[in-house]
């Protein structure tokens, strides 16, 4: 018999144990394979317009996967062979010679490696058919995905996973020459002490993590100051949970256990004194897991947000269908023709809306802080638009708005830029002069409005007067006039946008919805489809972390829940225990995690990646979480419950 | 007296067709309250498969088993962890202590999983810690305490609940002889004076010959009976080591 058959035959005959190895290890090549599969995809890249930049975030995004995959592999390998110690040193024990285990060992890893890249690869290209259409989806295109086999893919994979597979095998090979024998033998009996309460490691721990919500509840102004403030929550959050799995968790549980009547008190005496005993072992762990949920969580609601909002940022940076300078020539017409020929999304509302470009006096004291800021940055254009109150009306009505203004004199109103969090009493009796050839008139800031007008441009100030006095400017300066339409059913006018988008206009010149609409719309699915794969595949995968580490722990605490069954502990009890344990740790950095997370979006929310009614975004992607790591808990407490019953 | 134990016709076979191996092949005995009773014989003749019987940790092929006057095979899964823990005390030859509990705890468990109240737990732990000697190491756990002082612990614990039966399966096997005579000098005192009922499984002659009397196994039957009576126990000492060789392949001090 050779070695390699050997090898076979273990693999085989104890197909259990090496099952969830296994599993672990073809679901890390699914995962990637899937992933890489639609890198490569003719399909999508026949159907997105903007394929070349998805393609570098898909690279970028495979880079990450094979990081965590490396990561992930190495954990179970790590798990697996732990549980395979003493079998190892029985093989010595039995006169094998040290190489020759190790070459076993080597070639069983390789030869499951081998079968979980080719099970991983079927599987994964079967699903990518599926992720290819979700992607497809989420981007607006609805066709029908053929089934593709892509060699670059396959290889790609494979090559990955040799690399991998190569070093674990190499890793297992050594594991023989790094233990001695007696460590091998003692693997499940290495007794733990139970871990010292250090009174400053609590009160740091809480102080920290304080000061790292405090600061994210600090508004900010500037760059440099949300750099420090990012720098000091990371810092913070970082130590501050490791101290509060390290020391709190066990300061709390010492003290469960000195309330005796309840720590005497059936069961308790065993889950209490089993969580202190494992606490630090797993607190590394935990504090891992709880942040990498968090960070996850948080990118999965970035992602989501992005998705849920993309219509009502469209709406905003390009409120009309189409718009476009009207200068009164022949090309006018034209766009009007083509409009009109759309008979699927008839014209709702067409309108000119003048408007008159100025400058400000550069002496102005009480300007308010954005306008002064454009000032510095634009000291030669004439930047700032106006509009008459009866212009900003017929808009809101033609758009279905329910805002109105009314104006008198030299009152202004100020349109909300877009991207700052402004409120009125930024603007609230402020003045501004508004430089005209002959004179310069001073108006006052009344209002702040939130309807736009036209379509977005940096810079983007834009001023509502009163009409008697945007006439009497009129007379110094020629308007300069943008014709827009709104048509039904913006959302589909494709055909009609590309057909006015190919006239030969340049987007100062002409902007559609649809166009705005459309980039929006592919670069938030994408967003969410990279990062909502990546935050499941993570959440899986971290769910999957606490699984393996409560199944050794089940493994070296068969012979405890032996005994007590021996003493006469019921089953129902032992299971009793095994819920409230696993349900412990699967809900510390449950917890722990939702609530960065809810802190991190704060942080989001106050520089502006994220906006808008981010409720559903973070609802469904702590549901995502809380489902996954229910699902974990229930297999966990499942086969727990099995392995020290056998 | 009241009669504890009362085992009937008990067998119990092992293996499938063709591969048959009989353990217990019609075992009939009774066990006194306040009775300190040995099982001796050679190995494989059937003392432990007896001891896990009786223990409701296993189950007889046929015949009844009968503790307290309750037929111990009627009752299902939960009603016998409710028996063990209740009428029941263990010692095993390898301790069987939770590593992740103190000496305290172990020894409290038991109590625990019964729901006794505080304040008499802290009683009968006071009560017994003196009994066994163990009051110094209460705190410790037990990687860091010897085997002896680990078997008196496992002692405190199996006795801690007053149990009808104290169960021990080679308590001494694995403990050096000034250790075997500390714990077997306890488990006598426990019988004289709090009038323990101890059934106690070994294959060494030195730990029988503190039981008033000694079942002999062979081969699944039971063999003789020796009982101790007035007899020193030097004297009934050599008595069973007369037996033993007779019985074979129980020890070879006779050589």
């Amino acid at each position: 018999m050779t070695l390699f058959s050997l090898a076979k035959r273990n693999i085989i005959g104890n197909f259990k144990n090496y099952m969830l190895y296994f599993l672990s290890m073809i679901f890390s090549v699914v995962i990637y394979h899937t992933f890489v599969s639609l890198r490569y995809s003719s399909e999508i890249e026949k159907n997105i317009e903007s394929f070349q930049s998805m393609r570098s975030v898909f690279l970028q995004a495979s880079i990450i996967l094979i990081a965590f995959v490396a990561v992930f592999i190495w954990y179970s390998n790590a798990f697996f062979t732990k549980k395979r110690k003493k079998e190892v040193g029985m093989y010595s024990l039995l006169g094998l010679r040290k190489k020759t285990i190790g070459k076993m060992m080597f070639y069983e890893n390789l030869l499951m490696g081998a079968g979980a890249v080719i099970a991983g690869v079927l599987l994964g290209t079967l699903l990518s058919k599926m992720f290819t259409m979700l992607l497809l989806r989420l981007l607006g295109t609805d066709v029908d995905v053929g089934f593709t086999l892509s060699l670059e893919a396959i290889g790609n994979t494979i090559f990955v996973f040799t690399c991998i597979i190569l070093i674990t095998s190499i890793q297992g090979y050594r594991l023989i020459y790094n233990f001695n024998l007696i460590e091998l033998f003692q693997a499940d009996k290495e007794g733990e002490a139970v871990p010292e309460v250090s009174m400053i490691g609590v009160i740091i721990g809480t102080i920290l993590l304080v000061f790292g919500y405090w600061i994210a509840f600090q508004p900010v102004d500037s760059t440099g100051q949300i750099l420090r403030n990012l720098l000091l929550i990371m810092g913070s959050i970082v130590t501050g949970t490791y101290l509060l799995f390290r020391t709190a968790i066990v300061y709390l549980l010492k003290k469960a256990k000195e309330h005796k009547s309840s720590y005497y008190n059936g069961i308790n005496i065993i889950g209490t004194s089993h969580l202190l005993y494992r606490i630090k072992g797993n607190a590394r762990m935990l504090t891992m897991i709880a942040l990498l949920s968090a960070l996850t969580l948080s990118a999965i609601t970035i992602g989501i947000s992005q998705y849920y909002n993309f219509t009502t940022h469209a709406k905003q940076l390009e409120p009309f269908s189409y718009t476009h300078i009207s200068k009164g020539d022949i090309e006018e017409e034209k766009i009007k023709e083509i409009i009109y020929e759309d008979k699927n999304h008839p014209v709702q509302a067409e309108m000119t809306v003048p408007l008159l470009k100025v400058h400000s006096d550069p002496s102005d004291t009480d300007l308010p802080e954005y306008l002064e800021q454009l000032m510095a940055e634009f000291p030669e254009e004439d930047f700032i638009n106006l509009i008459s109150a009866k212009t900003f009306n017929q808009v809101s009505a033609a758009l279905d708005r329910n805002e109105k203004v009314t104006l008198s004199g030299n009152e202004a109103a100020m349109i909300k830029p877009r991207y700052t969090h402004d409120s009125f009493s930024d603007y609230e009796g402020r003045t501004i002069t508004l430089k005209l050839p002959e004179d310069g008139k001073q108006v006052r800031f009344t209002h702040l409005l939130e309807g736009r007008v036209l379509s977005w441009r940096y810079p983007d100030a834009y001023i509502v007067l009163s009409d008697e006095l945007y006439s009497e400017m009129e007379n110094q300066i020629q308007p300069v006039a943008y014709k827009t339409y709104q048509v039904e059913d913006q959302k589909n006018t494709e055909l009609t946008s590309n057909q006015l988008n190919q006239l030969g206009f340049n987007e100062l010149q002409l902007s559609t919805f649809y166009k705005v609409y459309k980039r929006g719309l592919e670069s938030a699915g994408q967003n969410i489809f990279t990062l909502g794969f990546l935050g499941l595949v993570f959440l899986a995968a971290t769910g999957c972390m606490i699984y393996f580490k409560q199944l050794t722990e089940a493994h070296s605490d068969k012979g405890r829940y032996e005994i007590l069954r021996k003493i006469g502990v019921r089953k129902k009890e032992v299971l009793t225990t095994i819920s409230k344990q696993s349900l412990f740790i699967f809900l510390l950095p449950l917890i722990v995690g939702i609530s960065h997370n809810l802190m991190i979006v704060k942080v989001l929310l106050g520089i502006n990646l994220i906006g808008g009614d981010i409720s559903f975004p973070i609802l469904s992607s702590i549901g995502f979480y809380i489902a996954i790591y229910l699902g974990y808990y229930i297999m966990t407490v499942n086969t727990y419950y099995k392995i020290v019953n056998l | 007296m009241k009669m504890v134990v009362e085992v009937k016709s008990v067998k119990k076979v092992y293996g499938a067709k063709g591969n048959v191996f009989t353990a217990l092949d019609g075992i009939d005995l009774s066990v006194m309250e306040g009775e300190f009773i040995g099982i001796m014989g050679p190995s494989g003749a059937g003392k432990s498969t007896l001891l896990n019987v009786i223990a409701t940790i296993d189950q007889p092929t046929s015949g009844d088993i009968f503790i307290d006057g309750t037929s111990i095979l009627t009752m299902n899964e939960d009603q016998l962890a409710s028996f063990r823990r209740d009428k029941l005390g263990f010692l095993f030859q390898d301790y069987n202590l939770l590593d992740t509990l103190s000496v305290k705890e172990n020894i409290v468990l038991p109590l625990a999983l019964a729901k006794v109240n505080v304040k008499e737990v802290e009683k009968r732990v006071d009560d017994i810690a003196d009994t066994f000697g163990i009051r110094p190491i209460l705190e410790k756990y037990p990687y860091q305490i010897s085997g002896g002082q680990k078997q008196r612990t496992a002692a405190s614990r199996a006795i801690i609940t007053n149990p009808r039966l104290l169960l021990a399966d080679e308590p001494t096997g694995a403990l050096d002889s000034k250790s075997a005579t500390d714990l077997l000098e306890s488990l006598k005192e426990l019988n004289e004076h709090r009038q323990a009922t101890v059934f106690m499984v070994t294959h060494d002659a030195f730990a029988a010959s503190y039981c008033k009397r000694v079942l002999f196994i062979k081969d699944g039957k039971i063999f003789t009976e020796l009982v101790k009576g007035t007899s020193p126990r030097k004297e009934f000492f050599n008595k069973v080591l007369d037996v033993l060789s007779v019985l074979g392949g129980g020890t070879s001090d006779t050589v």
